[in-house]
């Protein structure tokens, strides 16, 4: 983290920078079905933050060691955009989107039904268009609904969601400057249905009370943006464009 | 299987080129349908988004504050760069920036660079030593046919909202840039023998060469390109050369409409 620590944070009402509460989450839309190349797609805005993800497959894996017998492998590219942040990011690999991208993949396989598709690969394009904080998040959650979209079999919805903690105090999903000056991060992924975690990442100082209640807030957080994943794929295919 | 599909579909192509039609029911120099948006990326100094058909682009324009070259020490220095990221289509691979889109990324910054609607001097901080760098990096979402046109749509619609973001650098107030004209793309393919404006991604794959004209506000031409296999007569090239003309008028006014906002 920054830990820049003279950075006020919280004001003297109890309430946070931007106005919200400790507990409360930035807006969240999502639309499912927004690329029409894809085999599945989706779009979340999630406070500022702006994730696109696409799903392609299952097709066949190439090259063919990396096949596995009895389940499919799932890629994932997660990818910010050059005009994502204030500096311009240079376009390519770097190690932050490798590691990303890695763990993100890991998190999908253990909730999509890999053994369905023996030998075989799922694409997760995941692309930040805009960054505020939150942007792994973000990308978790629009590759589940992506997958969904695709029709991909899976145990449940993974959402992403994040608490951290900032003078002193847990709160729910950072903003910008409560992650640049605050005292910890713990970005989640949580299957909602189950209670079960596929993802799981923190950096900073938490105590383990803190820790409990940071991973509170994001449970309770991950139910209220189950329903909007739900939603956005019911608006899809309840509409009858299908 | 790979090779059989086109196939069938340059057949089909040729068959419906005869009777004057498109597989999609457009006439011969018809457009599809464009929504654009500017202004649309919060961490962009000018953004925009079009979509052209079923195709999706995003684009962005930074700034940095860089040396100047030293052969011009009064001048920055402008640069456009497309990315066709592998969630643009299933025909989309990872990897370094294949040729496609290193004459993609080309083809629409040599329209922007040569109309010369950026006044190079005019981004000039202190001489010889800062300068302003104009990124205009371009994101292909969804490629469902004619990107070029539709990235450089995108790419002056970013660059005709964009503010210069002066007071971050601490060097005076943010303004407006000062974007001289609006240089507008119109692409030609030629699908079932004859040169249709806007092709869809499947008259791409059952077409041929395909030419890139990219006009000034005055009708003058800055950037020609001339893309895969294929010859063209020079009686062909008027023909298309009257219908840029008159494509390029309505495009340049849809980005009109959005400086008004």
């Amino acid at each position: 983290m920054g830990g820049y620590g003279d950075v006020k944070l919280l004001r003297d009402d109890g309430l946070r920078l931007d106005g919200r509460k400790i507990d409360e989450m930035r807006p969240i839309e999502i639309e499912a079905g927004y690329l029409p190349a894809a085999d599945g797609s989706a779009w979340v805005k999630h406070g500022l933050n702006i994730a696109v993800a696409a799903v392609y497959g299952p097709m066949e894996a190439h090259p063919r060691k990396i096949q596995r017998q009895d389940r499919c492998v799932i890629d994932v590219r997660y990818n910010m955009a050059p005009f994502s942040t204030s500096d311009r990011i240079r376009p390519g690999f770097n190690r932050r989107s490798r590691e990303i991208s890695k763990v993100t993949a890991e998190a999908l396989e253990s909730v999509v039904i890999c053994e369905r598709y023996p030998r075989s690969k799922i694409r997760v394009e995941i692309e930040i268009l805009s960054a505020e904080a939150g942007t792994r998040c973000a990308g978790i959650t629009a590759a589940a609904v992506a997958l969904a979209d695709a029709g991909i079999p899976m145990r449940d919805l993974l959402v992403g969601v994040a608490s951290g903690k900032v003078e002193g105090v847990v709160v729910l999903d950072l903003d910008k400057a409560e992650d640049n000056y605050g005292q910890a991060d713990l970005p989640v992924g949580i299957l909602p249905n189950t209670g079960e975690i596929a993802f799981l990442q923190m950096d900073g100082d938490l105590s383990p009370d803190e820790f409990n209640l940071a991973m509170k807030y994001n449970f309770k957080a991950a139910a209220e943006i189950h329903e909007i994943m739900v939603d956005a794929l019911k608006r899809r295919y309840e509409g009858g464009e299908n | 299987m790979v090779a059989l599909v086109p196939t069938l579909l340059r057949q089909e192509l040729a068959r419906l080129a005869e009777n004057d039609a498109r597989i999609d029911g457009r006439g011969r120099w018809e457009g599809r349908q464009i929504t654009l948006e500017s202004d649309c990326l919060y961490n962009g100094e000018g953004s925009a988004k079009v979509v052209w058909g079923d195709t999706i682009i995003y684009a962005g324009v930074k700034f940095e504050m860089r040396t100047p070259w030293p052969d011009r020490p009064n001048e920055g220095s402008l640069m456009c760069s497309a990315e066709l990221r592998p969630i643009a289509g299933r025909k989309y691979e990872p990897g370094p920036p294949s040729p496609e889109s290193i004459e993609l990324s080309r083809v629409v910054d040599r329209g922007i660079r040569e109309s010369g609607c950026i006044d190079m001097e005019k981004l000039c901080i202190v001489p010889g030593e800062k300068v302003w760098g104009v990124m205009i990096d371009i994101h292909v979402l969804s490629d469902q046919g004619n990107i070029f046109d539709a990235c450089a749509l995108a790419a002056i619609t970013a660059l005709r909202t964009a503010i210069v973001p002066a007071e971050r650098f601490d060097v005076g107030d943010d303004y407006t840039l000062n974007v001289k004209s609006t240089p507008i793309m119109a692409s030609f393919t030629r699908v079932g023998g004859r040169y249709v404006f806007d092709a869809s991604e499947e008259e791409e794959l059952g077409g041929d060469e395909r030419i890139h004209i990219t006009l000034g506000d005055e009708g003058h031409l800055h950037s020609l390109q001339k893309g895969l296999k294929g010859v063209f007569t020079p009686e062909e090239f008027a023909e298309i050369f009257d219908v840029a003309q008159s494509r390029c008028v309505e495009l340049r006014k849809l980005v009109a409409n959005q400086e008004g906002n």
